[in-house]
């Protein structure tokens, strides 16, 4: 191969051992490996859901959604039903003088034993 | 059974469909890859996974191109992105030992020898696997798809989405190439005689 006309002969050669090139096989039963294949990727999938939920940032950022959610939730609410002031019932306030009546009434009696 | 069929069957989710589709093509996907790749573990590899993105991505399959278009381009696609993960690992690996990291060393495999090629040019063929490696990407490939797996210049230039005479184009570069790649490693070889 010191020639040029040698050296070009070897690399057409070379160039040619392709031809008639079988094609390659894959090893027996491929098919019951993508199916392995197939399951192991839908694992990830939530594996990969899992870990990101689990993140720090996406913990504390999902939380706050939910309490900004739940703040709207109750400003909206209270924005519905008005101004939420405070009703004073008058049956409750005769209530209470009743309640102060009877108290200092048992208080006279419970001094009247002790004399 | 009739492509369109099984394509319909498949988006249907219908496994039977796509345990035939697999049966049908996998020596077609892993030959295609094992061309790029030219390593039988990886191209085993990159078979699986052209097939389970079959499986996920049917659905956006519209048949304007042939089915093993299709499949052709996905492995193409997956056996590059193979290549440039396994590229960006072994640049990692190796900015790693300089930091006095363990890390997994990547050796460079032997040279590689295609199961399909006939015994008496094994030796040669290995030469211009090994030459085929160092082409630029597109030259590769059309080289590969057109003398590995035996595709005609249009249906080369389908799965690469291009025109024929750009196909054409890339042949004789790749060809020119390949010569000079050889006539180095020949004088190289010629040189360390002694």
């Amino acid at each position: 191969m010191n020639s040029k006309p040698e050296l070009e002969k070897k690399i057409q050669q070379v160039l040619d051992s392709l031809d008639g090139i079988q094609r390659a096989e894959p090893r027996p039963f491929f098919y019951t490996r993508v199916l392995g294949r197939l399951q192991a990727d839908e694992k990830t999938i939530w594996e990969t859901m899992g870990s990101f939920l689990s993140r720090p940032v996406v913990a504390v950022a999902g939380l706050c959604v939910i309490l900004i959610l739940n703040g709207f939730i109750l400003f909206q609410q209270e924005k519905e039903s008005g101004i939420a002031t405070p009703i004073v019932n008058s049956n409750e306030i005769v209530t209470d003088n009743e309640y102060i009546l009877a108290s200092s009434s048992s208080f006279e009696y419970e001094n009247m034993d002790q004399q | 059974m009739d492509e369109r069929i099984l394509v319909e069957k498949l988006k249907q989710g219908d496994e039977t469909a796509f345990k035939t589709i697999v049966e049908t093509w996998q020596n077609m996907v892993y030959n295609t890859a094992l061309g790029i790749v030219q390593n039988p573990e990886d191209a085993e590899d990159i078979a699986q996974e052209t097939f389970v993105q079959v499986y996920h991505s049917i659905g956006s399959f519209k048949g304007e191109s042939k089915f093993s278009t299709w499949l052709y381009r996905i492995t193409v696609a997956k056996a590059l992105d193979h290549e440039r993960r396994k590229k960006r690992k072994k640049r990692f690996g190796f900015v790693r030992s300089i930091f006095g990291e363990d890390s997994e060393v990547v050796v460079n495999p032997p040279d590689f020898q295609h199961p399909g090629v006939v015994l008496d040019k094994k030796e040669e063929s290995a030469v211009l696997f090994n030459a085929i490696k160092q082409l630029p990407e597109n030259q590769r490939i059309a080289f590969t798809l057109h003398k590995v797996d035996g595709l005609s210049y249009q249906e080369v230039s389908e799965v690469m989405q291009t025109s024929v005479s750009s196909v054409e184009s890339l042949m004789h570069r790749a060809k020119t190439n390949l010569k000079k790649r050889l006539e180095q490693h020949y004088k190289g070889l010629l040189k360390d005689q002694p």
